[in-house]
């Protein structure tokens, strides 16, 4: 009878239902009934189930209790002289001692105990004094609201509660640091807002301002426009400008430069119209020579300017209506009179949308979540709006960074073949020593790596090509340079020419050519930092590695033999030698491993030489075989040992299954510890809810390998060898030596 | 029963015999009763808890609020039903009320006109209990743990008070001033009793592990420490000198003629010392559970043939005999830690407070009634089976 009663226990608190079955359940009461020592037998395994750590084993062994509970007077007593363990157990009265998983039961199980409770406390209340105190408790102490449909104990609003102190904490925390980060920063955010508000304004005046600042600051305003299509190509392009005031680098005519920045199909209309390319080198003259010689007046010549221009390309008439779409973009031309201040703005641009912006959304999602609702906040969306409202203006602004890189270019390609240029520059240059390796000219497929612009078209160079080439050749170097007279320099300028104007006929070939290979080569070089070798480079030092010593000068004292001159192979060597290591290359490994797998799968992995599961990486066909026949013996071999170390009779499965049919324990579970407990268990309560599962997130497999117990020994062993090894380094000094 | 009335009848036995026999059968039958009430006035669990040894009408509980209850335990009622009814408290709201836990509250030993209290916030308030007025307040350095008045005292009027500080203090309420500093403990005083034979002999107990008796007449240092192995060297104790228990030493109790001590330690363990030699008698307990930091308010009962002790046991009471260390019972009711009992010699019962709330009252149960018919009818209704009839159902 004890022996079914335990069963029935077992089956009906594992079975996993949320309803009790009915039958067993008959039995149950049924054996409780024929006496008092079964009931107490009974309470006792209900008992222990419901301190069972499932909360489905829990729920179900309530239900039974609570069906006995109503039924006899022996199962209360017995209940009640332990219903504080009772209740913890079933509404968690405990706050450090909560509800088994899976949550829903729990929460189930929370609900029905608490219903029970307070439908026991009306029906026999009266009688027992300690449900009456129990009741009491919950209402009173824990603060169980029996009308409330979640049912939360006090236990779990504490629980609840703690959570949400330690997050107020943490907000408190970082709030405190947001804000002293913000007192700190918001001068450093007002100062570079000015800065960039007063750069605009430089850049851009008003238009109310214009007057104010007109002599150095002039806009650099570019207004596009579309024409309706009267012409060619070439006057399409030029047309657009006849407002055009704008500054522009010396050395190059304004209209041929923003033609080039707003038409990449400026260069197409050239190869069409050569005539007019003629014209416009024409132009390009004149306006340079004007502009060298008036320096600033170029407003009031560019009146003069359309006028020709329109002489030039033939429009006469001016009849044509010009419907002038003013864009409402603008884009600010860095020149040198404003390059100062692009600087500016591109560095408080940067600095604003790297280190500000994201530091002020920061601190508004925080104050945000924290629920801070005050001037702090306040403070933040102002700041996160001026800010926002500086990187707009920046955009609309349309700063063309291009140009400036373009300029350096320039710049670099200047130093080498411009000479006839204003007394500036020459000293500006001229101080300059000519770099060693130094590159005149960077071939097109090399420029991105100097991070130079791809070639463009007009420059100096091209102006001055008609003019002469083999001056040039002797003005490209600069002054002052030695004798040695690189001709590359000059072939690069001419090299240059050709690919500014492919269309010009191939005069220099010979020399083109040459300087062509020598380019390649140069590219092809090693670049090399600087060293002794470099600078003695075809001297020969005489003297290197001779080690003079100088004969005694003391009038007695002097050794007897002196070797004046010491040579030193090594040092006179050194001025010749090099090293240079040479690492190799890096090469991706493109194999995988692909030995067969016990899934059926290949193994993925890339090692170079090693896989650190299946050993040496052999070469192996699509299905994993190896490919050498050696391998495929060797591999077998292995197989056959490894058949041969465990008999095939006690392979597990077949074992698992003849277990199964006899009820014998053969063992299967010794073999194969892992699977096999696994599936015994599984076998055990097949209803339950697997919590083990459940609880395979991130944070328990990193738990199970961190607090391995294995690793655990590990690392206490390393850091009491690192202790011991202090010891041991000291231990002939006493305080050392006694711990 | 009928034996002893008989007995007594005929002059055969001292008068006393039949007093103790009911006494002891009284006390073991101690349990919750259903009829015994006591009034729930408490926020906060209650931490000590006096019955005036007079009458023993009136009992005073502490609450760790700072609130003092007086309860009213007498039955007039004519009725089995009774609820102890609160007769005045010192609520929150009261002008003169403690600011922390109230850690220990006593009655003035021989009159019900005056109360003494004692709280964590460093101070010792006596109170007169007509105007609930504090009378006087002493005030300290530490936290007071405990204090306590002399039961038998004549000649002086002291109360000894154990605060943080490893000093034991003496106030006197004649002068209203600490007159004297006992020193000798290393760490808190958890527990201060006098002896209720001699009215200047002083029992302290501290979280050093040691209790030690005092004579307080004497200036240079106490009579005795209590030790656990009796003055044999112990190899286990680090410091050579042997303490009263291994762990801290939080309760403290003489037997009513005073010629026994228990202390309880964290340690788990209890200790029957005797009181004249400070011999530890050796008296084995098993394991009192005992978790508490502060001082544990145990009681020991007075009038029965072996004498109980009556201790706090986790979340029940542990009753033990005293000579013989056997654990009679363990009374269940509290939902919570108890942290004090108080035994109410008269009538055998006994009143527990835990940190639930509640003050609880244990009451011996009545004689079971002699069966007949006419009891049966009177059986609650709620004791009886309710296994369905049908014996398919079950």
């Amino acid at each position: 009878m004890e022996q079914r009663l335990a069963e029935l226990v077992e089956e009906l608190t594992t079975s996993g239902q949320p309803q009790l079955e009915p039958g067993s359940m008959r039995e149950l009461k049924k054996i409780c009934r024929s006496s008092e020592e079964h009931l107490a037998r009974a309470y006792h395994l209900l008992m222990t189930r419901l301190q069972e750590e499932h909360a489905e084993i829990r729920f179900s062994a309530f239900q039974i209790a609570h069906e006995l509970f109503a039924r006899s007077h022996h199962f209360r007593t017995l209940l009640i002289a332990d219903f504080q363990d009772f209740l913890e157990l079933t509404v968690g009265t405990d706050h450090e001692q909560p509800l088994p998983p899976p949550k829903e039961v729990a929460q189930k199980l929370r609900r029905a105990a608490i219903k029970a409770v307070q439908g026991w406390h009306e029906k026999y209340g009266e009688a027992y004094k300690k449900l009456a105190l129990g009741y009491h408790f919950l209402k009173q102490n824990k603060k169980v609201d029996f009308q409330d449909v979640s049912a939360r104990t006090l236990a779990e609003r504490r629980r609840e509660e703690e959570k949400q102190k330690r997050l107020d904490n943490i907000y408190k925390e970082k709030t405190r640091k947001a804000e002293k980060e913000m007192a700190e920063m918001s001068p450093e955010i007002a100062d570079t807002l000015t800065e960039m508000e007063n750069c605009f304004r430089l850049l851009m005046p008003d238009p109310f301002d214009f007057t104010v600042n007109d002599a150095e600051l002039e806009p650099n305003k570019q207004i596009t426009a579309s024409e309706n299509k009267p012409a060619s190509p070439s006057s399409s392009q030029i047309a657009p400008h006849p407002s055009y005031f704008g500054h522009v680098d010396d050395e190059q005519p304004c209209c041929s430069k923003d033609l080039l920045s707003v038409s990449p199909c400026f260069k197409t209309g050239r190869n069409e119209d050569t005539s007019e390319e003629q014209e416009q080198q024409d132009q390009k003259e004149l306006d340079g020579g004007i502009r060298s010689e008036l320096g600033s007046d170029i407003p009031a010549l560019s009146d003069d300017d359309y006028q020709t221009f329109v002489r030039n390309h033939g429009l006469i008439s001016h009849k044509y209506t010009l419907d002038l779409e003013i864009s409402t973009d603008i884009k600010v031309h860095e020149n040198e009179d404003n390059t100062a201040i692009i600087n500016n703005v591109m560095d408080a641009h940067k600095l604003l949308r790297n280190k500000f912006l994201p530091a002020v959304q920061s601190w508004i999602q925080l104050f945000t979540r924290v629920g801070i609702n005050d001037d702090r906040l306040r403070c933040a969306i102002d700041l996160k709006n001026k800010l926002e409202s500086a990187m707009k203006k920046y955009k609309e602004m349309n700063i063309s960074i291009k140009e400036r890189k373009r300029k350096l270019g320039k710049r670099n390609r200047m130093k080498a073949s411009d000479d006839d240029d204003d007394d500036d520059d020459d000293d500006e240059f001229v101080e300059v020593p000519e770099k060693e390796g130094y590159e005149p000219h960077i071939p097109d497929h090399l420029r991105e790596e100097y991070g130079l612009e791809p070639l463009s078209p007009p420059s100096t160079h091209g102006k001055e090509a008609p003019g002469g080439r083999a001056p040039l050749s002797s003005r490209a170097q600069p002054k002052g340079n030695e004798d040695e007279l690189d001709p590359t320099c000059a072939a690069a300028t001419l090299k240059l020419i050709r690919d500014q104007l492919p269309k010009l006929p191939p005069v220099h070939t010979r020399l083109s050519i040459e300087t062509r290979k020598r380019a390649e080569e140069r590219a092809r070089a090693p670049v090399l930092p600087f060293g002794l070798d470099l600078h003695y480079w075809g001297q020969d030092q005489p003297s290197a590695g001779k080690i003079l010593k100088l004969s005694s000068q003391h009038r007695f004292w002097a050794p007897n033999e002196v070797e004046e001159e010491v040579e030193n192979k090594e040092i006179s060597d050194m001025l010749k030698t090099r090293y240079i290591t040479f690492a190799g290359e890096f090469e991706p490994v493109r194999h995988k491993c692909r030995a067969p797998m016990p899934n059926g799968g290949l193994c993925q992995r890339q090692d170079r030489f090693k896989c650190p599961f299946h050993g040496k990486i052999i070469p192996r066909d699509e299905s994993g075989i190896p490919l050498n026949s050696e391998d495929r013996a060797r591999e077998a071999k292995m197989q056959f040992e490894k058949q041969a170390a465990q008999p095939e009779w006690r392979d597990p499965e077949f074992m698992r299954e003849v277990e199964a049919a006899t009820g014998v324990d053969l063992g299967s579970s010794k073999n194969n510890e892992k699977g096999g407990k696994k599936k015994g268990k599984k076998k055990k309560y097949p209803n339950l809810t697997d919590l083990k599962q459940q609880a395979d997130n991130s944070r328990s497999r990193l738990e199970k390998k961190v607090f391995n117990k294995g690793a655990m020994k590990r690392v206490v062993k390393a850091m009491n060898r690192v202790d011991q090894r202090k010891h041991e380094k000291f231990a002939n000094q006493f305080n050392y030596a006694l711990n | 029963m009928l034996g002893f009335l008989a007995a007594r009848q005929a002059g055969l036995e001292e008068p006393a015999r039949l007093r103790r026999a009911e006494a002891t059968r009284r006390v073991l039958s101690l349990d919750l009763n259903k009829d015994r009430d006591v009034e729930r006035i408490h926020g906060c669990g209650i931490n000590s808890l006096d019955i005036e040894p007079v009458e023993g009408r009136y009992m005073l509980s502490g609450g760790s609020d700072g609130v003092i209850v007086l309860y009213d335990l007498a039955n007039f009622s004519r009725k089995p039903c009774y609820t102890c009814k609160a007769v005045c408290s010192v609520g929150r709201s009261h002008p003169n009320v403690h600011k922390y836990s109230v850690e220990t509250v006593q009655w003035y030993p021989h009159d019900t006109g005056m109360f003494t209290s004692s709280s964590f916030d460093k101070t010792l308030k006596i109170w007169d209990t007509n105007t609930l007025q504090p009378a006087d307040v002493f005030h300290f350095d530490g936290t007071v743990y405990s204090h306590h008045m002399s039961p038998v005292a004549t000649k002086h009027c002291l109360i000894a008070v154990g605060t943080k500080s490893p000093k034991v203090q003496l106030c006197d309420l004649k002068s209203g001033s600490c007159s004297h500093i006992l020193q000798g403990h290393r760490q808190e005083v958890l527990a201060v009793s006098w002896s209720p034979r001699h009215e200047y002999i002083l029992a302290t107990a501290s979280a050093d592990g040691r209790a030690k008796l005092w004579d307080v007449r004497r200036a240079s240092g106490c009579l005795t420490t209590l030790d656990q192995h009796n003055g044999e060297k112990c190899k286990t104790s680090s410091e050579g000198v042997n303490t009263t228990h291994n762990g801290r030493v939080n309760g403290l109790c003489y037997t009513h003629d005073g010629l026994h001590l228990l202390t309880v330690g964290t340690d788990d363990r209890m200790r029957l010392w005797n009181s004249s030699t400070g011999e530890n008698t050796l008296v084995n307990y098993g394991k009192v559970c005992n978790e508490s930091r502060k001082g544990l308010k145990f009681t020991i009962s007075w009038g029965c043939n072996p004498e109980f002790a009556f201790v706090p046991y986790k979340s029940t009471i542990a009753v033990y005999t005293i000579f013989s260390g056997e654990l009679i019972t363990r009374l269940r009711g509290h939902y919570s830690t108890v942290d004090c009992c108080v035994f109410q010699p008269h009538f055998q019962e006994l009143y527990s407070g835990s940190k639930d709330c509640n003050i609880l009252a244990w009451i011996p149960a009545l004689r079971e009634p002699i069966p007949d018919d006419t009891s049966e009818k009177q059986l609650n209704p709620a004791y009886e089976d309710a296994w369905s009839s049908s014996e398919d159902e079950g």
